[in-house]
Protein backbone atom coordinates (compact mmCIF):
# COMPACT_ATOMS: atom_id res chain seq x y z
CA UNK A 1 0.00 0.00 0.00
CA UNK A 2 3.02 2.41 0.05
CA UNK A 3 4.24 1.88 -3.01
CA UNK A 4 2.74 5.32 -4.23
CA UNK A 5 5.68 6.76 -5.66
CA UNK A 6 5.80 3.97 -8.64
CA UNK A 7 2.32 4.16 -8.81
CA UNK A 8 1.64 7.27 -10.69
CA UNK A 9 -0.10 7.07 -14.04
CA UNK A 10 1.12 5.57 -17.30
CA UNK A 11 0.54 5.75 -20.80
CA UNK A 12 -1.38 2.23 -20.64
CA UNK A 13 -3.26 3.27 -17.54
CA UNK A 14 -4.42 6.30 -19.47
CA UNK A 15 -5.29 4.17 -22.62
CA UNK A 16 -7.50 1.66 -20.08
CA UNK A 17 -8.72 4.88 -18.66
CA UNK A 18 -9.84 6.14 -21.87
CA UNK A 19 -10.95 3.48 -23.51
CA UNK A 20 -13.22 2.50 -20.14
CA UNK A 21 -15.20 5.71 -20.35
CA UNK A 22 -15.41 5.63 -24.57
CA UNK A 23 -17.07 2.47 -23.93
CA UNK A 24 -19.39 3.45 -20.95
CA UNK A 25 -20.18 6.72 -23.37
CA UNK A 26 -21.28 4.24 -25.87
CA UNK A 27 -23.53 2.59 -23.58
CA UNK A 28 -24.68 5.60 -22.29
CA UNK A 29 -25.49 6.65 -26.39
CA UNK A 30 -26.80 3.03 -27.71
CA UNK A 31 -30.31 2.49 -29.01
CA UNK A 32 -32.58 0.71 -25.90
CA UNK A 33 -33.31 -1.99 -27.28
CA UNK A 34 -29.39 -2.12 -27.41
CA UNK A 35 -29.54 -1.62 -23.78
CA UNK A 36 -32.33 -3.75 -22.57
CA UNK A 37 -30.65 -6.65 -24.26
CA UNK A 38 -27.44 -6.06 -22.81
CA UNK A 39 -28.99 -5.13 -19.22
CA UNK A 40 -31.34 -8.36 -19.70
CA UNK A 41 -28.10 -10.60 -20.98
CA UNK A 42 -25.69 -9.84 -17.81
CA UNK A 43 -28.79 -10.14 -15.21
CA UNK A 44 -29.74 -13.68 -16.97
CA UNK A 45 -25.93 -14.74 -16.63
CA UNK A 46 -22.79 -12.73 -14.57
CA UNK A 47 -26.17 -11.33 -11.87
CA UNK A 48 -28.45 -14.33 -12.09
CA UNK A 49 -26.69 -16.05 -9.02
CA UNK A 50 -26.54 -12.93 -7.05
CA UNK A 51 -29.76 -11.91 -7.46
CA UNK A 52 -31.00 -15.34 -6.77
CA UNK A 53 -28.94 -15.01 -3.32
CA UNK A 54 -30.78 -11.47 -2.58
CA UNK A 55 -34.15 -13.04 -3.10
CA UNK A 56 -33.49 -15.77 -0.45
CA UNK A 57 -32.30 -13.26 1.66
CA UNK A 58 -35.68 -11.29 0.89
CA UNK A 59 -37.44 -14.67 1.65
CA UNK A 60 -35.79 -15.30 5.27
CA UNK A 61 -36.53 -11.68 5.75
CA UNK A 62 -40.56 -12.30 4.50
CA UNK A 63 -40.37 -15.60 6.63
CA UNK A 64 -39.24 -14.23 9.68
CA UNK A 65 -41.76 -11.32 9.85
CA UNK A 66 -44.40 -14.14 8.85
CA UNK A 67 -43.37 -16.36 11.60
CA UNK A 68 -43.88 -13.53 14.35
CA UNK A 69 -47.26 -12.84 13.02
CA UNK A 70 -48.40 -16.28 12.89
CA UNK A 71 -46.55 -16.86 16.65
CA UNK A 72 -48.87 -13.66 17.84
CA UNK A 73 -52.29 -14.75 15.88
CA UNK A 74 -51.46 -18.14 18.00
CA UNK A 75 -50.82 -16.32 21.19
CA UNK A 76 -54.07 -14.72 20.32
CA UNK A 77 -55.84 -17.92 19.43
CA UNK A 78 -55.14 -18.81 22.65
CA UNK A 79 -56.77 -16.22 24.62
CA UNK A 80 -60.23 -15.68 22.26
CA UNK A 81 -60.37 -18.90 21.92
CA UNK A 82 -62.13 -19.33 25.86
CA UNK A 83 -64.99 -17.76 24.39
CA UNK A 84 -66.70 -18.83 20.70
CA UNK A 85 -68.36 -15.37 20.44
CA UNK A 86 -64.88 -13.80 20.31
CA UNK A 87 -63.52 -16.38 18.48
CA UNK A 88 -65.98 -16.03 15.57
CA UNK A 89 -65.06 -12.24 16.04
CA UNK A 90 -61.67 -12.97 15.57
CA UNK A 91 -62.33 -14.85 12.14
CA UNK A 92 -64.26 -12.50 10.53
CA UNK A 93 -61.37 -10.35 12.01
CA UNK A 94 -58.77 -12.36 10.01
CA UNK A 95 -61.19 -12.71 7.08
CA UNK A 96 -61.27 -8.82 6.56
CA UNK A 97 -57.73 -8.73 6.49
CA UNK A 98 -56.89 -11.09 3.93
CA UNK A 99 -54.60 -10.14 0.91
CA UNK A 100 -55.67 -8.66 -2.11
CA UNK A 101 -53.87 -11.75 -3.83
CA UNK A 102 -56.99 -13.55 -2.66
CA UNK A 103 -59.36 -11.08 -4.02
CA UNK A 104 -57.41 -10.93 -6.92
CA UNK A 105 -58.90 -13.41 -9.98
CA UNK A 106 -56.86 -16.12 -11.08
CA UNK A 107 -53.91 -15.04 -13.57
CA UNK A 108 -51.16 -13.47 -11.19
CA UNK A 109 -47.82 -14.08 -9.51
CA UNK A 110 -46.29 -12.34 -6.40
CA UNK A 111 -43.03 -11.36 -6.04
CA UNK A 112 -40.43 -9.65 -3.78
CA UNK A 113 -38.97 -6.17 -4.69
CA UNK A 114 -35.04 -6.73 -4.68
CA UNK A 115 -34.42 -2.86 -3.91
CA UNK A 116 -30.69 -1.75 -5.30
CA UNK A 117 -28.03 1.04 -4.03
CA UNK A 118 -28.16 3.10 -7.19
CA UNK A 119 -30.06 6.26 -6.42
CA UNK A 120 -32.11 5.77 -9.39
CA UNK A 121 -33.80 2.69 -7.96
CA UNK A 122 -37.01 4.34 -7.52
CA UNK A 123 -37.56 4.52 -11.30
CA UNK A 124 -37.24 0.94 -11.72
CA UNK A 125 -37.81 -2.31 -9.66
CA UNK A 126 -36.18 -5.78 -10.45
CA UNK A 127 -38.57 -8.23 -8.99
CA UNK A 128 -37.64 -11.88 -7.83
CA UNK A 129 -40.08 -13.49 -10.11
CA UNK A 130 -39.20 -14.35 -13.90
CA UNK A 131 -40.77 -16.15 -16.97
CA UNK A 132 -40.38 -19.44 -15.63
CA UNK A 133 -43.07 -17.72 -12.99
CA UNK A 134 -45.07 -16.89 -15.63
CA UNK A 135 -44.05 -13.32 -15.70
CA UNK A 136 -44.41 -11.47 -19.03
CA UNK A 137 -43.12 -8.34 -20.80
CA UNK A 138 -46.01 -5.49 -20.17
CA UNK A 139 -47.63 -7.21 -17.60
CA UNK A 140 -49.31 -4.76 -15.13
CA UNK A 141 -47.34 -4.39 -11.47
CA UNK A 142 -50.01 -3.75 -8.20
CA UNK A 143 -49.31 -3.58 -4.18
CA UNK A 144 -51.92 -3.52 -1.94
CA UNK A 145 -52.63 -0.02 -2.42
CA UNK A 146 -52.78 0.28 -5.90
CA UNK A 147 -50.67 0.66 -9.45
CA UNK A 148 -47.08 0.17 -9.42
CA UNK A 149 -46.19 0.31 -12.53
CA UNK A 150 -45.55 -2.23 -15.72
CA UNK A 151 -43.01 -5.27 -16.60
CA UNK A 152 -40.07 -3.59 -18.98
CA UNK A 153 -38.08 -6.35 -19.47
CA UNK A 154 -38.66 -10.42 -18.30
CA UNK A 155 -35.54 -12.84 -17.49
CA UNK A 156 -35.72 -16.50 -16.68
CA UNK A 157 -35.78 -15.65 -12.67
CA UNK A 158 -36.11 -11.77 -12.76
CA UNK A 159 -37.66 -8.92 -13.98
CA UNK A 160 -37.29 -5.41 -14.22
CA UNK A 161 -40.57 -2.95 -13.40
CA UNK A 162 -40.68 0.78 -15.06
CA UNK A 163 -42.52 2.26 -12.23
CA UNK A 164 -44.81 4.85 -12.09
CA UNK A 165 -41.96 7.79 -11.65
CA UNK A 166 -40.14 6.99 -14.54
CA UNK A 167 -40.42 9.84 -17.00
CA UNK A 168 -41.57 7.39 -19.85
CA UNK A 169 -44.68 6.07 -17.95
CA UNK A 170 -48.00 6.76 -18.90
CA UNK A 171 -51.49 5.51 -18.19
CA UNK A 172 -55.18 5.94 -19.04
CA UNK A 173 -57.21 7.23 -15.98
CA UNK A 174 -60.23 8.21 -14.78
CA UNK A 175 -62.96 9.05 -12.09
CA UNK A 176 -64.81 6.58 -9.93
CA UNK A 177 -67.94 7.90 -11.39
CA UNK A 178 -65.80 7.60 -15.24
CA UNK A 179 -67.65 10.91 -15.44
CA UNK A 180 -63.41 12.57 -16.28
CA UNK A 181 -61.16 10.71 -18.01
CA UNK A 182 -57.22 11.92 -18.83
CA UNK A 183 -53.73 10.56 -19.14
CA UNK A 184 -51.60 10.00 -15.45
CA UNK A 185 -47.89 10.70 -16.08
CA UNK A 186 -44.93 11.38 -13.91
CA UNK A 187 -45.28 14.90 -12.72
CA UNK A 188 -41.28 15.79 -13.71
CA UNK A 189 -38.14 15.29 -12.82
CA UNK A 190 -37.73 18.50 -10.91
CA UNK A 191 -38.90 20.41 -8.25
CA UNK A 192 -40.89 19.54 -5.25
CA UNK A 193 -43.52 17.75 -6.98
CA UNK A 194 -41.00 15.33 -8.40
CA UNK A 195 -42.78 11.73 -6.36
CA UNK A 196 -45.90 12.79 -7.21
CA UNK A 197 -47.59 12.28 -10.28
CA UNK A 198 -50.38 14.47 -12.79
CA UNK A 199 -53.50 13.64 -14.32
CA UNK A 200 -53.39 15.49 -17.89
CA UNK A 201 -55.46 16.56 -20.63
CA UNK A 202 -58.73 17.15 -18.36
CA UNK A 203 -61.29 19.18 -20.34
CA UNK A 204 -61.12 22.59 -18.83
CA UNK A 205 -65.01 22.45 -18.07
CA UNK A 206 -64.78 19.09 -15.79
CA UNK A 207 -63.23 19.85 -12.45
CA UNK A 208 -62.19 17.19 -9.98
CA UNK A 209 -62.41 17.52 -6.29
CA UNK A 210 -59.52 17.24 -3.85
CA UNK A 211 -59.11 13.74 -2.82
CA UNK A 212 -60.97 12.12 -5.55
CA UNK A 213 -59.22 9.17 -5.94
CA UNK A 214 -58.00 8.43 -9.75
CA UNK A 215 -58.62 4.88 -11.05
CA UNK A 216 -57.06 3.28 -14.24
CA UNK A 217 -59.84 3.55 -16.75
CA UNK A 218 -59.08 0.46 -18.52
CA UNK A 219 -59.03 1.59 -21.90
CA UNK A 220 -58.83 -0.91 -25.15
CA UNK A 221 -60.40 -3.77 -23.30
CA UNK A 222 -59.12 -6.91 -22.34
CA UNK A 223 -56.43 -6.42 -24.53
CA UNK A 224 -55.09 -2.73 -23.32
CA UNK A 225 -52.37 -2.57 -20.76
CA UNK A 226 -54.05 -2.34 -17.70
CA UNK A 227 -57.29 -3.57 -16.24
CA UNK A 228 -59.53 -1.02 -15.51
CA UNK A 229 -60.63 -0.25 -10.92
CA UNK A 230 -56.68 0.22 -10.37
CA UNK A 231 -56.41 2.56 -7.84
CA UNK A 232 -53.32 5.27 -9.06
CA UNK A 233 -53.66 8.13 -6.13
CA UNK A 234 -55.91 10.80 -5.30
CA UNK A 235 -55.97 14.41 -6.45
CA UNK A 236 -54.30 17.09 -4.68
CA UNK A 237 -55.17 20.40 -6.71
CA UNK A 238 -54.84 22.01 -9.78
CA UNK A 239 -51.55 22.04 -11.26
CA UNK A 240 -51.79 23.64 -14.77
CA UNK A 241 -54.90 25.25 -16.42
CA UNK A 242 -54.99 26.65 -20.04
CA UNK A 243 -57.90 28.31 -19.82
CA UNK A 244 -60.35 27.21 -22.55
CA UNK A 245 -58.82 23.78 -22.71
CA UNK A 246 -57.53 21.47 -20.60
CA UNK A 247 -56.82 21.57 -17.33
CA UNK A 248 -53.69 19.30 -15.30
CA UNK A 249 -54.28 17.88 -12.03
CA UNK A 250 -51.60 16.73 -9.27
CA UNK A 251 -52.32 13.61 -7.75
CA UNK A 252 -51.06 11.61 -4.78
CA UNK A 253 -49.52 8.23 -5.72
CA UNK A 254 -51.54 4.89 -4.29
CA UNK A 255 -48.19 3.64 -3.70
CA UNK A 256 -44.43 4.72 -3.38
CA UNK A 257 -41.85 2.73 -4.66
CA UNK A 258 -39.26 2.96 -1.83
CA UNK A 259 -41.74 1.23 0.54
CA UNK A 260 -42.43 -1.81 -1.23
CA UNK A 261 -41.19 -5.04 -0.70
CA UNK A 262 -43.60 -7.45 -2.56
CA UNK A 263 -45.84 -7.09 -5.23
CA UNK A 264 -48.45 -8.99 -7.90
CA UNK A 265 -47.88 -9.23 -11.17
CA UNK A 266 -51.29 -9.75 -13.41
CA UNK A 267 -49.89 -12.35 -16.09
CA UNK A 268 -53.68 -12.82 -17.45
CA UNK A 269 -55.55 -10.32 -19.28
CA UNK A 270 -58.25 -8.91 -17.08
CA UNK A 271 -60.75 -6.70 -17.91
CA UNK A 272 -62.01 -5.04 -14.69
CA UNK A 273 -59.89 -5.15 -11.21
CA UNK A 274 -62.40 -3.14 -9.37
CA UNK A 275 -63.62 -5.29 -6.79
CA UNK A 276 -60.38 -6.74 -5.92
CA UNK A 277 -59.53 -3.13 -4.64
CA UNK A 278 -62.97 -2.29 -3.00
CA UNK A 279 -64.51 0.69 -4.97
CA UNK A 280 -65.35 -0.83 -8.00
CA UNK A 281 -66.26 2.08 -10.83
CA UNK B 1 2.65 -10.02 -1.88
CA UNK B 2 0.39 -13.22 -3.00
CA UNK B 3 -1.34 -13.51 0.52
CA UNK B 4 -1.85 -9.64 0.08
CA UNK B 5 -3.28 -10.60 -3.45
CA UNK B 6 -6.03 -13.93 -2.02
CA UNK B 7 -6.79 -11.36 1.09
CA UNK B 8 -8.11 -8.91 -1.06
CA UNK B 9 -9.81 -11.02 -3.33
CA UNK B 10 -11.25 -12.68 -0.33
CA UNK B 11 -12.60 -9.58 1.19
CA UNK B 12 -13.59 -8.24 -2.15
CA UNK B 13 -15.93 -11.22 -2.52
CA UNK B 14 -17.20 -11.11 0.58
CA UNK B 15 -18.15 -7.75 -0.02
CA UNK B 16 -19.82 -8.61 -3.05
CA UNK B 17 -21.89 -11.55 -1.69
CA UNK B 18 -23.30 -9.38 1.29
CA UNK B 19 -24.12 -6.93 -1.01
CA UNK B 20 -27.02 -9.05 -1.95
CA UNK B 21 -27.56 -10.94 0.92
CA UNK B 22 -27.92 -7.75 3.03
CA UNK B 23 -29.78 -5.63 1.02
CA UNK B 24 -33.07 -6.59 1.92
CA UNK B 25 -32.14 -6.11 5.70
CA UNK B 26 -30.67 -2.82 5.34
CA UNK B 27 -33.56 -1.28 5.14
CA UNK B 28 -34.15 2.59 2.97
CA UNK B 29 -31.83 1.65 -0.12
CA UNK B 30 -31.04 5.44 -0.86
CA UNK B 31 -29.19 5.59 2.40
CA UNK B 32 -28.10 1.70 3.50
CA UNK B 33 -24.18 1.29 2.32
CA UNK B 34 -23.32 0.41 -1.14
CA UNK B 35 -21.14 -2.34 -0.22
CA UNK B 36 -20.40 -3.23 -4.29
CA UNK B 37 -18.99 0.26 -4.53
CA UNK B 38 -17.30 0.03 -1.39
CA UNK B 39 -15.22 -2.99 -3.43
CA UNK B 40 -14.14 -1.16 -5.85
CA UNK B 41 -12.84 1.84 -3.67
CA UNK B 42 -10.63 -0.92 -1.45
CA UNK B 43 -9.70 -2.64 -4.95
CA UNK B 44 -8.36 0.97 -5.62
CA UNK B 45 -6.73 1.30 -2.87
CA UNK B 46 -4.30 -1.17 -4.34
CA UNK B 47 -4.24 -0.89 -7.84
CA UNK B 48 -3.17 1.11 -10.58
CA UNK B 49 -5.29 3.24 -12.09
CA UNK B 50 -6.34 1.74 -15.36
CA UNK B 51 -7.01 -1.73 -13.53
CA UNK B 52 -9.28 0.38 -11.31
CA UNK B 53 -11.12 2.08 -14.20
CA UNK B 54 -11.92 -1.41 -15.87
CA UNK B 55 -12.90 -2.82 -12.31
CA UNK B 56 -15.30 0.14 -12.27
CA UNK B 57 -16.08 -0.22 -15.85
CA UNK B 58 -17.18 -3.78 -14.88
CA UNK B 59 -18.71 -2.78 -11.37
CA UNK B 60 -20.68 -0.22 -13.43
CA UNK B 61 -22.38 -2.18 -16.00
CA UNK B 62 -23.37 -4.59 -13.12
CA UNK B 63 -25.17 -1.60 -11.95
CA UNK B 64 -26.55 -0.77 -14.90
CA UNK B 65 -28.62 -3.80 -15.19
CA UNK B 66 -29.45 -3.70 -11.91
CA UNK B 67 -31.29 -0.17 -12.21
CA UNK B 68 -31.57 -0.09 -16.19
CA UNK B 69 -32.52 3.80 -16.09
CA UNK B 70 -29.83 5.23 -17.54
CA UNK B 71 -28.03 2.71 -19.09
CA UNK B 72 -24.64 3.34 -19.38
CA UNK B 73 -24.10 6.31 -16.60
CA UNK B 74 -23.50 3.94 -13.75
CA UNK B 75 -20.65 2.17 -15.73
CA UNK B 76 -19.23 6.08 -16.78
CA UNK B 77 -19.68 6.81 -13.56
CA UNK B 78 -17.25 3.95 -11.85
CA UNK B 79 -15.18 4.26 -14.23
CA UNK B 80 -13.91 7.86 -13.35
CA UNK B 81 -14.68 7.33 -9.44
CA UNK B 82 -12.38 3.79 -9.83
CA UNK B 83 -9.63 5.78 -11.86
CA UNK B 84 -9.79 8.67 -9.63
CA UNK B 85 -9.25 6.98 -6.32
CA UNK B 86 -6.51 4.86 -7.43
CA UNK B 87 -4.91 8.09 -8.89
CA UNK B 88 -5.65 9.96 -5.40
CA UNK B 89 -4.47 6.88 -3.14
CA UNK B 90 -0.97 6.91 -5.47
CA UNK B 91 -0.18 10.32 -4.61
CA UNK B 92 -1.54 10.84 -1.35
CA UNK B 93 -0.97 7.14 -0.36
CA UNK B 94 -2.03 8.26 3.38
CA UNK B 95 -2.44 5.05 5.87
CA UNK B 96 -4.82 7.56 8.44
CA UNK B 97 -8.34 5.74 9.12
CA UNK B 98 -9.26 9.49 8.78
CA UNK B 99 -8.47 9.75 5.76
CA UNK B 100 -9.58 6.75 4.47
CA UNK B 101 -13.32 7.74 5.66
CA UNK B 102 -13.27 10.60 4.00
CA UNK B 103 -11.66 8.93 0.83
CA UNK B 104 -14.66 6.22 0.91
CA UNK B 105 -17.28 9.31 1.85
CA UNK B 106 -15.86 11.25 -1.03
CA UNK B 107 -15.69 8.53 -3.16
CA UNK B 108 -19.33 7.39 -2.86
CA UNK B 109 -20.72 11.08 -2.90
CA UNK B 110 -18.62 11.67 -6.49
CA UNK B 111 -20.26 8.51 -8.10
CA UNK B 112 -23.65 9.30 -6.87
CA UNK B 113 -23.53 12.53 -8.37
CA UNK B 114 -21.84 11.59 -11.80
CA UNK B 115 -24.71 8.96 -11.86
CA UNK B 116 -27.03 11.78 -11.61
CA UNK B 117 -25.47 14.29 -13.94
CA UNK B 118 -24.76 11.04 -17.32
CA UNK B 119 -28.25 9.85 -16.19
CA UNK B 120 -30.13 13.22 -16.29
CA UNK B 121 -33.52 11.63 -14.48
CA UNK B 122 -32.94 13.76 -11.65
CA UNK B 123 -32.79 17.54 -12.02
CA UNK B 124 -33.59 20.74 -10.16
CA UNK B 125 -34.46 20.69 -6.80
CA UNK B 126 -35.03 16.76 -6.69
CA UNK B 127 -30.92 16.79 -8.16
CA UNK B 128 -29.84 18.94 -4.90
CA UNK B 129 -32.11 16.96 -2.52
CA UNK B 130 -30.92 14.18 -3.86
CA UNK B 131 -26.96 15.19 -3.66
CA UNK B 132 -27.58 17.15 -0.05
CA UNK B 133 -29.17 14.58 1.68
CA UNK B 134 -29.72 11.14 -0.05
CA UNK B 135 -26.40 10.92 -1.23
CA UNK B 136 -24.72 12.19 2.19
CA UNK B 137 -26.32 9.57 4.01
CA UNK B 138 -25.52 6.87 1.38
CA UNK B 139 -22.13 8.65 1.49
CA UNK B 140 -21.43 8.16 5.41
CA UNK B 141 -22.68 4.65 6.09
CA UNK B 142 -20.77 3.51 2.56
CA UNK B 143 -17.66 4.93 4.80
CA UNK B 144 -18.16 4.04 7.62
CA UNK B 145 -18.49 0.76 6.73
CA UNK B 146 -15.54 1.00 4.61
CA UNK B 147 -13.94 1.95 8.18
CA UNK B 148 -14.91 -0.97 9.66
CA UNK B 149 -13.96 -3.56 6.54
CA UNK B 150 -10.21 -1.81 7.29
CA UNK B 151 -9.86 -2.00 10.39
CA UNK B 152 -11.29 -5.28 10.91
CA UNK B 153 -9.53 -6.57 7.35
CA UNK B 154 -6.19 -4.93 7.34
CA UNK B 155 -4.41 -7.91 7.67
CA UNK B 156 -5.69 -9.86 4.87
CA UNK B 157 -5.70 -6.50 2.60
CA UNK B 158 -2.05 -6.41 3.74
CA UNK B 159 -2.50 -1.85 4.55
CA UNK B 160 -1.53 -0.72 7.73
CA UNK B 161 -4.41 1.82 9.60
CA UNK B 162 -3.14 4.77 11.79
CA UNK B 163 -5.56 6.18 13.80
Amino acid sequence: MNSAPHRFTSRADTIAFVACLLLSVGARAAPPQVQDSLASAIRATVLAPLLGLQQQAALVKGARARYGAVTAQRDSAVLVAQEVPALQEENQRLREVLSLAARLPRGHVSAEVLHQAAATDGFTLILGAGSEDGVRAMAPVVAAGGLVGVVRSVEPRTSVVMVWAHRDFRVSAMTLDGGVFGIVAPSGAAGPNTMLLELQGVPYRQDVAPGTVIYTSGLGGASGLYPRGIPIGRVLSVSEERAGWSRTFLVRPAVHPASVSHVIVLTARVADLGRAFGEAP
Amino acid sequence: MARGWYGTAAVLALLLLLHFILRPFLGDSRVAPDLLLLALLIYAIGARPGRAAVAGFVVGLLADSLTPVAFGANAFAHVAVGYLAAWVKAVFFAENLLVNAGFLFAGTWVRDMLVLVAGRHVEGTAFFWQLGVWSMLKSLTTAAVGVAVLVVFRRWLAIRVAE
